[in-house]
């Protein structure tokens, strides 16, 4: 019986091809662009998923909260801290540094580069892995001996000297009013997806390099944020709070005065931002979907008006209201799914197609899908409902008689 | 798909379905049909008393307006009654609800229209295997049915055909196996032979002669005297009364060949009549209340 209903269905919708064609048009709007904004949001967010991995989820920052009106010199940090810190808390910590970044101009012969310096610890590389080609990363002796090393990526290296294997070659710049000739030791590969390089800003003309952080930050300096990577993601949270508590009472400040702000709660906050973008859209789908429901309504009034007598032969053979209901159910279920499947093919291809040219895994998953096709043939089912009850109710005589 | 075509247990259908093989198929007490349009009631029926026995050839005669039209509906279980009773097959359905009406109609009833009344876009086969569809019949079984019934009216070359693919004679015979589909023990026609010429409505009438030979039970409602001819028993309306009823000797086949000339003198004849009896009740329509009344208000 319900192949047969679908079999009719599938031939009156036929009957129709233009109607029914535009009839499900409000519905693959509806489904496509539902499809669509998913899709980019689950894309999206695994692209930040990898991004924060690529950062380093375990990666925290701890710093005196701007909330806090009295803040004194004491409350930021020193190196003597940081060591004490260090030895406390011992290996639960992967790595710790005084989160130091200066900007400045790199001079090689009549090339000037903009270069940014991010001071590290030689084990940066343990939780921060880059691919070396040429030369060495930083080592002990460098940032123990504050000597004037540094790594660059082969994008800065081939921007200020003009070559990418740059080990043994020196450049000027001028570090806190201090000109010095720093000396290119290490030149590592960078390798970023496209989002990525979108996200972090392609460094087409600039440069970065990593410097022993002694050189950036001096035992009396006192700096304002100290740099963590916990050794267990699991219990990063818990090691964190621990943290916190250990500083604020060394510094006799509460806890709550601290801020910890770490990789895994800003993607937690890009996640819940992402989440309301894709409840707002989706708002707006919801409404087409509506309008396609209606339009639906509408044409399956017309179809059941045109088709009184067939509902009044159709009695006469001894069919049920219930029958007659189910016939008219079906049809309006199957316009509307079909609607549905053409918007998922639509607006999946369409993400798809979107991520292939930007060069990004669009992820269209199962589930939203079998969610999409169930759904609009609910939206059919509700808005076929009074149709097909208008059918099922008529008189049968009357229907007969009707030309 | 195989899990959606297993088998199912059929139905189990009510006793006043599998029952009651009764020798009177119809029997109606003090049957009346009031047409209540609002602003006045119309008698349709009055006081019908009337015995169909199992096996006859009926043909119920009257003019548009006489009512026979009413009858029939109430015959079809497509309307009911507003007072008196209606037993089919022994068992009241004056009473029943719209889904036992259904019920009835599918199992007890074969309805054989002026206009065919097929589905479109569906091929004989599938029209003729309505009924058991709605009987909740296996398509294996409805097909093999279907197909025996349509070899059985002269089709079994057309099953596939669509209804405009074929002619009105056969338009009408596709009808019949339709009616025929769930073996009914009433086959009603209602002007079998009003949209057919006289070569095909001969062709319909003896089909409907052998049907009644092979035991069914055939109620022919017409206008057309040649049609009656072929019955055994002629019940005549006028006004919404039976005025005789009688026993008719089936005449040849060849007597029928009059010519249309005939049958278009009583098809104007019966315009005319509907234009000037429609104060007589049988058949109100809307307007017809409505000129009705508003001769009325003109009057006061």
């Amino acid at each position: 019986m319900l192949i047969e209903n679908m079999k009719m269905a599938f031939s009156a919708i036929r009957a129709n091809k233009m109607r029914s064609f535009l009839t499900m048009l409000g519905i693959i709007i509806g489904i496509g662009s539902v499809i669509s904004i998913v899709s980019i949001g689950d894309t999206m967010r695994s692209m930040f998923e990898g991004l924060y991995r690529e950062i380093g989820v375990t990666q925290a920052f701890l710093y005196i909260g701007y909330w806090v009106d009295d803040v004194r010199q004491s409350d930021y940090f020193t190196l003597d801290e940081m060591e004490r810190i260090k030895e406390v808390f011992g290996d639960e910590i992967a790595y710790i540094d005084s989160n130091s970044y200066v900007s400045a101009d790199a001079i090689c012969g009549r090339t000037t580069v903009k270069f940014s310096f991010n001071g590290i610890d030689y084990n940066y590389q343990e939780v921060q892995p880059v691919d070396m080609v040429y030369g060495r990363y930083l080592n002990e002796g460098d940032v123990l001996g504050r000597r004037k090393n540094v790594v660059m990526d082969t994008i800065s290296a081939m921007n200020l000297f003009g070559v990418e294997n740059a080990v043994g070659k020196s450049f000027r710049t001028t570090l806190y009013g201090t000109t010095e000739e720093y000396t290119v030791v290490g030149i590592y590969q960078k390798k970023l997806n496209p989002f990525q390089a979108m996200m972090m800003g392609a460094n087409t003309e600039g440069g970065e390099a990593f410097i022993p952080y002694t050189i950036l930050t001096w035992p009396n300096d006192y700096f304002y944020a100290l740099r963590f990577f916990a050794r267990d993601e699991a219990t990063m949270d818990e090691l964190y709070n621990r943290i916190k508590g250990y500083v604020a009472k060394s510094k006799d400040r509460k806890p709550e005065d601290f801020r910890f702000n770490s990789a895994k709660d800003e993607m937690g906050q890009m996640d819940s931002m992402m989440g309301g973008l894709a409840m707002a859209v989706g708002g707006i789908a919801a409404i087409s979907l509506l309008v396609g429901g209606i339009g639906i309504m509408n044409i399956m009034l017309v179809s059941v008006t045109e088709r009184t007598r067939e509902i009044g032969i159709r009695k006469s053979l001894g069919a049920r209201t219930r029958d007659i209901m189910i016939q008219f159910l079906t049809e309006s279920a199957i316009l509307s799914a079909c609607g549905g499947i053409v918007g998922i093919l639509l607006g999946g291809g369409l993400v798809m197609a979107g991520g292939a040219l930007l060069g990004v895994q669009a992820i269209v998953k199962p589930g939203v899908v079998i969610l999409a096709v169930g759904f609009s043939a609910m939206v059919g089912i509700f808005f076929g409902m009074y149709p097909a009850s208008k059918a099922a109710k008529k008189d049968p005589i009357e229907a007969l008689r009707y030309e | 798909m195989k899990l959606l075509n297993r088998k199912k247990p059929e139905p189990k259908l009510p006793d006043y379905i599998t029952e009651n093989v009764s020798e009177e198929l119809i029997r109606l007490e003090d049957l009346v049909k009031i047409y209540d349009t609002g602003a006045l009631k119309v008698l349709g029926l009055k006081r019908i008393n009337l015995t169909i026995h199992r096996g006859e050839f009926v043909a119920i005669m009257g003019q548009s307006g006489s009512g026979k039209s009413t009858l029939m509906n109430i015959l079809g279980c497509l309307d009911r009654p507003s007072m008196g009773h209606y037993y089919l097959d022994g068992v009241d359905v004056a009473a029943m609800n719209p889904d036992e009406l259904s019920l009835i109609r599918n199992r007890k009833i074969g309805f054989v229209f002026q206009s065919f009344n097929l589905i479109s876009r569906t091929s004989a086969l599938k029209n003729v295997e309505l009924p058991m569809t709605y009987a909740r019949k296996g398509k294996r079984f409805r097909e093999q049915r279907a197909r025996i019934l349509l070899e059985r009216v002269g089709l079994g070359k057309r099953a596939e055909h669509m209804p405009n693919e074929l002619s009105g004679g056969q338009r009408q015979r596709v009808a019949i196996a339709r009616a025929l589909a769930n073996e009914p023990p009433l086959l009603l026609a209602d002007e079998p032979t009003g949209n057919l010429d006289t070569a095909a409505s001969v062709e319909i009438m003896e089909l409907f002669s052998q049907l009644h030979k092979e035991g069914t039970t055939v109620v022919v409602v017409t206008h057309e005297e040649e049609i009656a001819a072929f019955t055994e028993r002629i019940i005549r309306f006028r006004d919404g009364e039976i005025v005789s009823d009688s026993s008719n000797v089936r005449k040849e086949p060849e007597s029928c060949g009059t010519g249309s000339e005939t049958e278009k003198q009583e098809a104007t004849n019966a315009t005319e009549t509907e234009e000037q009896g429609w104060e007589s009740a049988g058949e109100p329509r809307e307007y017809e209340a409505d000129r009705n009344m508003k001769e009325r208000e003109k009057l006061c």
